[in-house]
């Protein structure tokens, strides 16, 4: 039912969802933020197992800006490309990646020289908003964000963990053209605390929970969030030490 | 107990000296829908043996698997976790999944946050397994870190042993292990970091049914863990 409410109100909106390929990226200081680029799934296709792919890797920061476009040719199915980052003054965002016949095997990588964490992209979709329904949600959006509200078109709920030593970050990442006002709810509702975060259209934010909730003297609490925003979005789990001492970090992929 | 319910085997691998935090539904939704039926979870060492079996509530939203392993693994390294799941489809279309915050207090290394390996051993179809042989592949960064890299592999099955081949590739030239895992055994393959001078670009895993593997990473001064990632399926 809610799944039909959906299609019907997009329909209404006049939303598209164009498939894309994304992966998210970090910056800080003794970090460096790699994707290793590759189509090994093609291998097993044979109409397009020979190369060469082509591809087209597009960075957006966290105001959604573009701030960089490159090119990337892999020479044949078990090719493999490590593509760096180029710092960019921001501290996060996503990439697109457009190309022939990739769906898998692309990852981000953080390495701060001496180890490096690393997960996948995901194959989802952007949405589009026409112009006249985004003048709908902006107004809408900055009516109920005065009552520290969002439109909860779309819902999540995720752990996060706060520990003595560690913690879990989110990364949100707005994957419509739209402000994406979502609000998040430390669980039990009216026991935690909530936020709202405004992301610009393709932007992105990295939620520190540790803000939201005290970290324990020792241990680690888990914090049951629940997420709702006006257009599609999507996080990874961003895992950190407390310490100063280390600027490494970890990445992954949720469902 | 329904004869319509479903039926779920995942496996991980646990480490004494760990926080381990494990969300028995991933990314729950409203309250009181997403319980479980039942939770049953079981320990193996290396060859087999049977450690500990007990009941969670499946109430629980996080089993604390940390705390288990201290009392359960004793003075083993590594012991294989079998989750074995009863859910009812109509409130878990796909399947539940179990998620999993990993992080070694007093070391510097960032938690690691995981999905638990759905295996055979549960209903295959449940889980997308129509057909027998399972291809697996993980890609490396091929510059030098002070890092060394393994598989983590398991048999949740109950009655046959599987043969698994571990291949690695480098820039020109390929190596293959192959390992016999009886049930409940497991191992762990070091994958070499390097042959003939060339770095470790990627590794394939083929079995002929699936078994609970993950890479990891390990920093060579600690062996602590880094990595910890499921590998890429085709064949399911």
């Amino acid at each position: 039912m809610t799944r039909l409410l959906r299609r019907v109100a997009r329909g209404l909106l006049g939303v598209e969802r164009p498939l894309v390929y994304y992966l998210p990226w970090l910056e800080r200081p003794g970090l460096e933020c790699v994707l290793i680029l590759s189509n090994v799934e093609a291998r097993f296709k044979p109409e397009y197992k020979y190369g060469p792919f082509k591809l087209r890797v597009t960075q957006y920061d966290a105001t959604g800006l573009k701030r960089a476009e490159h090119r990337v040719e892999l020479s044949d199915s078990t090719d493999v490309v490590e593509l760096p980052l180029s710092s960019t003054g921001a501290i996060c965002g996503y990439v697109t990646v457009a190309g022939d016949c990739t769906h898998s095997d692309l990852y981000v990588t953080l390495s701060d020289g001496v180890t490096y964490a690393a997960t996948h992209g995901r194959q989802e979709f952007v949405e589009h908003y026409p112009f006249w329904s985004r003048a709908v949600l902006a107004v809408a959006g900055r009516v109920l964000s005065g009552l520290a509200r969002t439109v909860p078109a779309f819902v999540r709920y995720q752990y996060a963990y706060v520990g003595a030593g560690s913690r879990s970050d989110l990364l949100l990442l707005n994957l419509s053209n739209v402000t994406n006002r979502v609000r998040v709810i430390a669980l039990p509702a009216g026991a935690g605390s909530n936020v709202m975060i405004r992301i610009p259209p393709m932007g992105s934010h990295l939620l520190n929970v540790a803000n939201m909730v005290p970290s324990p003297a020792q241990g680690t609490r888990v914090v049951p969030l629940r997420l709702e925003g006006n257009a599609w979005f999507n996080l990874y789990v961003v895992g950190a030490v407390h310490s100063e001492r280390s600027a490494q970090l970890s990445l992954m992929h949720v469902k | 107990m329904s004869s319509r319910l479903s039926a779920l085997l995942s496996a991980t691998f646990a480490e004494p000296g760990y926080e381990h935090l494990v969300e028995l539904i991933h990314q729950r939704d409203a309250a009181g829908r997403r319980r479980l039926e039942t939770l049953d979870v079981e320990f193996y060492d290396a060859g087999g043996h049977l450690l500990a079996a007990q009941s969670a509530d499946p109430g629980l939203e996080i089993l604390d698997l940390g705390e288990m392993i201290e009392k359960v693994a004793q003075s083993r390294d590594r012991v294989l976790v079998l989750f074995d799941a009863r859910y009812s489809e109509r409130v878990f279309p796909y399947r539940p999944h179990h998620y999993a915050y990993l992080y070694r207090p007093t070391f510097d290394d960032p938690p690691l946050y995981y999905a638990i390996n759905a295996t055979l051993g549960g209903v295959p179809d449940r889980i997308g397994a129509s057909r027998l042989n399972n291809f697996e592949t993980y890609l490396f960064r091929t510059r030098g870190f002070a890092e060394r890299y393994s598989l983590l592999l398991g048999s949740a099955a109950r009655f046959t042993d599987v043969e698994a081949r571990v291949t690695c590739y480098y820039a020109s030239a390929t190596t293959t292990t192959t390992v016999t895992l009886a049930p409940r055994h497991h191992a762990e393959i070091v994958l070499p970091l390097e042959h003939d001078g060339e770095p470790l670009a990627r590794v394939d895993l083929k079995s002929m049914f699936r078994l609970a593997s993950y890479v990891v990473g390990r920093r060579a001064s600690t062996g602590s863990l880094v990595l910890f990632d499921h590998l890429f399926t085709y064949f399911k």
